[in-house]
């Protein structure tokens, strides 16, 4: 093997304190299109960033043409020939196409943008991948795809000896991934070391060489990608020990449906089918952004949304506004819970109270001492510690959680809606929060747990609906939920689920 | 590649520029229809003394819409452009009849635009504190010290400058040109377009390599530079200094650059738009004197146009997505 461009050795990288990347090595080399997969999570993006030196290691070391840097800079890292392509793109809108790609490394003249030069050399990446766009056309006016185009023909620009691809292909045409894939053979011939990361199978067993799996921090697989079939890269991706962290629940009987929707378009969404049962966990599952949020929100009223038909709790149509939701008996507890779930700077049992301030009050004004009763009966039935007039921004994010979850309860909500509740979670707090969610089904209430944490989805819920590009491409029924069979639907790798 | 297509290549600057038109089209047009509404009105326009007289009254707000734009396209603002026109006032009236003269005070209140541009930069940028607020603290450092240096109107542009400048000479109408085609020069360095990427992405950009904190103090001082010009304007037309003669620029020049289609949010415009857009409330102005407006009524319109400006685009677009 020729001597690698880059390594990292045993590198290190944690955050407030949560271990992200535990003793990982990896080595870029020439001629080599390398896949780093892993589920979300995992680490694969802090990863990338400390190989281009966005991000500097706690501990290892990287080295660049077998010298060891101890912290490498973005800049440091353009100089060695390391090009990244991110995953969210960092292209300016009102500039057009070739003012992009060489943004940062514009050909001068006198000082000036050597626009000839510009036009010329952005002419010759735009052909490589295929943009037959005008170069002055502004990258506003392109849609997604082809600004992913852009984004890899500004790489290119800088003629780099390591291509770093962040799941490149996820808003590209199949053609335009065609034409992709091309390049990276092209590239591989003349000697780049690529690095490419993707959620497709199907692609990494088409194109890669050598695959590094990431699991949890940590290296699960370091090996050439022969003898290696799609089914056995998904088990070194999720294999992992459940332990006692989800406790034991028994599927219950009741199946009535309070939620029953067909058609539903929204967004990103088209013409999806759901039905929400009275007494079950509903999972929500799927890679990040395939459209979960959009498909809660629009349940919630919080976004527009259209429907073919619609019921809910006996009430037929979609609820118009956030207030008919909860009127209808539906609530919703956000992923991003310090934005848009509390109010981090008021205290605890003023956030629990918030949806409930009409519920309480006497006559017209606030009475603080019923308001007092129902906050510390929260606090019990939701195990939140400690002094209620604290504000919520000194709680542990597992805490601040369940103030977010408290803060339904005093409606008596039927139909709850969860975005990924455990993000950031504590190890204990997920315990109890899985706790919690089970009770709230066996009082009979439905619940719906949008995850990213695919375990979480396999051992507390009743069924799972995966989301793949707007779309609900499966659901799995009781006896058929297996980490293998999300990941497998989620990512499109259908003969898959070979072992169950 | 074939000839065509390298003709194209070539000639990318020009059709880049062309692009960059699309988006104020609108604004040309109503500007276009002001202009002539002005010349119906007053004929006197078309001729040297008619422009002159004209660009004079529109100079200085074209200078400070300019310094507002700049750094509005880098995502910050400046609530200190009406007191940094007023410190460049009162600095060429202090200083030109003294010992250092003309081009001594041409030099001092460059420099101190300059300087006091720069470092509204670099404790925006470098200490990541909200531009609003270092701003506003910054308008009253300078309005004060425009105060302390002179305390009430006075001192003294010598006349022949002032003459030069603001008489009956197309002086002012140059000057427009000459700085529309520096800021054409300083948009095709590469410092210059970085101002757009740094103000859209700036973590995008500096992973792309674009120098953005510089290029972003290099905007303040830059707006910094145009104000304290603007203020030397504005005392060589009356012939001395006020200390608070800039008050209003302040936010004119953010209007300005909201009509000239730039955004709050960074990376959104361009400075043919800001330009066209100060032409416009200058022209405005004129026209509704010669329709008979009283000037308080001049405020109620323009405050009516630039909403109005504002919001047209969006209930456009709505109406279209539906």
């Amino acid at each position: 093997m020729p001597a690698p461009i880059v390594e990292a050795r045993g590198v290190s990288k944690s955050f407030f304190g949560n271990p992200v990347l535990n003793e990982v090595s990896i080595t870029l080399a020439p001629g080599r299109i390398h896949a780093l997969l892993g589920e979300n999570g995992a680490g694969k993006s802090t990863l990338i960033n400390l190989l281009s030196g966005a991000l500097v290691p706690d501990g290892g070391t990287i080295e660049v043409d077998g010298q060891s840097r101890k912290s490498l800079t973005p800049s440091d890292a353009r100089k060695a020939g390391i090009a990244v392509v991110q995953q969210e793109l960092s292209l300016t809108s009102q500039l057009s196409i070739a003012e992009n790609i060489g943004l940062g490394a514009y050909p001068r003249r006198r000082g000036l943008i050597n626009y000839p030069r510009l036009a010329q050399r952005a002419r010759e990446v735009c052909d490589l991948v295929g943009l037959d766009e005008t170069l002055a056309t502004p990258v506003a006016d392109l849609p997604l795809g082809r600004r992913q185009m852009v984004e890899i023909a500004k790489a290119l620009f800088r003629e780099p000896r390591v291509l770093i691809l962040d799941e490149p292909t996820s808003s590209l045409s199949a053609h335009e991934a065609d034409t992709l894939t091309e390049l990276l053979r092209k590239l591989r011939t003349s000697g780049t070391a690529v690095l490419y990361i993707s959620h497709r199978l199907h692609e990494v067993m088409r194109l890669c060489d050598y695959v590094t799996v990431l699991k949890d921090g940590t290296v699960t697989a370091d090996r050439p990608l022969e003898g290696v079939d799609a089914a056995g890269l998904v088990r070194l991706m999720v294999g992992r020990d459940p332990g006692d962290l989800f406790p034991a629940w028994t599927p219950v009987d009741e199946r009535e449906p309070i939620v029953s929707v067909s058609g539903f378009s929204s967004g990103p969404l088209s013409d999806i089918d759901i039905e929400i049962r009275r007494g079950e966990v509903l999972g929500i599952g799927g890679l990040v952004g395939q459209g979960q949020d959009d498909l809660l929100l629009g349940l919630y009223g919080a976004l527009p949304a259209s429907v073919r038909s619609a019921s809910f709790n006996g009430r037929p149509g979609l609820p118009a506004s956030v207030p008919k939701a909860n009127a209808l008996g539906l609530a919703y507890v956000p992923a991003d819970r310090k934005r848009e779930g509390l109010h981090l700077i008021h205290t605890i049992a003023w956030n629990m109270m918030l949806p409930g301030f009409g519920r309480v009050r006497g006559l017209s004004l606030r009475n603080r001492d019923k308001e007092r009763a129902l906050a510390s009966e929260l606090a019990d039935r939701l195990d939140i510690k400690g002094d209620l007039t604290r504000q919520v921004q000194a709680l542990s994010g597992g805490n601040q959680q369940k103030v977010a979850l408290a803060k339904w309860m005093p409606s008596d909500p039927p139909i709850l809606l969860l975005n990924d509740p455990t993000r950031g979670v504590d190890v204990e707090t997920k315990r109890e929060i899985y706790l919690l969610l089970r009770r709230f089904a066996g009082e009979g209430r439905a619940v719906v747990l949008s995850s990213s944490d695919t375990p979480e989805l396999v051992h507390i819920c009743d069924r799972v609906a995966v989301m793949r590009e707007g779309r609900i491409v499966r659901t799995l029924e009781q006896g058929t939920i297996s980490e293998e069979a999300i990941v497998a639907a989620a990512m499109g790798a259908e003969p898959a689920r070979a072992a169950a | 590649m074939s000839a065509v297509e390298g003709k194209a290549t070539s000639a990318l600057y020009w059709r880049v520029q062309l692009q960059r038109n699309r988006g104020v089209r609108p604004l040309f047009i109503v500007v276009a229809a002001f202009v002539a509404l002005y010349i119906y009105l007053f004929p006197g326009l078309v001729s040297v003394s008619g422009i002159s007289k004209f660009a004079q009254s529109w100079l200085p707000l074209a200078l400070v819409s300019m310094a507002q734009a700049i750094l509005m396209l880098t995502g910050g603002i400046s609530l200190a452009i009406g007191a940094t026109v007023s410190l460049g006032a009162v600095i060429a009236a202090t200083t030109m009849t003294g010992p250092l003269g003309v081009p001594g005070g041409i030099v001092l209140v460059a420099a101190a635009g300059l300087a006091f541009g720069a470092i509204c930069g670099v404790i925006v940028v470098r200490l990541r504190l909200p531009a609003i607020v270092v701003t506003l603290a910054a308008s009253f450092i300078v309005g004060g010290a425009a105060l302390l240096i002179l305390p009430r109107p006075g001192g003294a542009i010598p006349a022949w400058f002032s003459d030069l400048l603001a008489g009956n000479t197309p002086t002012a109408a140059i000057l427009v040109i000459v700085v529309m085609l520096l800021w054409k020069l300083y948009l095709a360095t590469p410092l210059g377009l970085s101002l757009y990427a740094a103000g859209e992405n700036p973590v995008g950009a500096y992973r792309g390599g674009v120098p953005v904190d510089i290029a972003r103090i290099a905007a303040y001082a830059i707006s910094g530079l145009l104000s304290t010009g603007a203020g030397l304007f504005v005392a060589a037309q009356t012939g001395s200094g006020d200390p608070v003669i800039g008050t209003a620029f302040t936010l004119n020049s953010i209007a300005a650059a909201v009509l000239g289609g730039v955004g709050f949010l960074g990376g959104k415009g361009t400075m043919r738009g800001v330009i066209a857009a100060s032409l416009l409330l200058s022209v405005m102005i004129n026209v509704m004197f010669f329709l008979g407006f009283p000037p308080v009524a001049q405020y109620v319109a323009q405050g009516l146009i630039i909403i109005g400006a504002v919001a047209l685009p969006e209930i456009t677009g709505r109406w279209r997505r539906r």
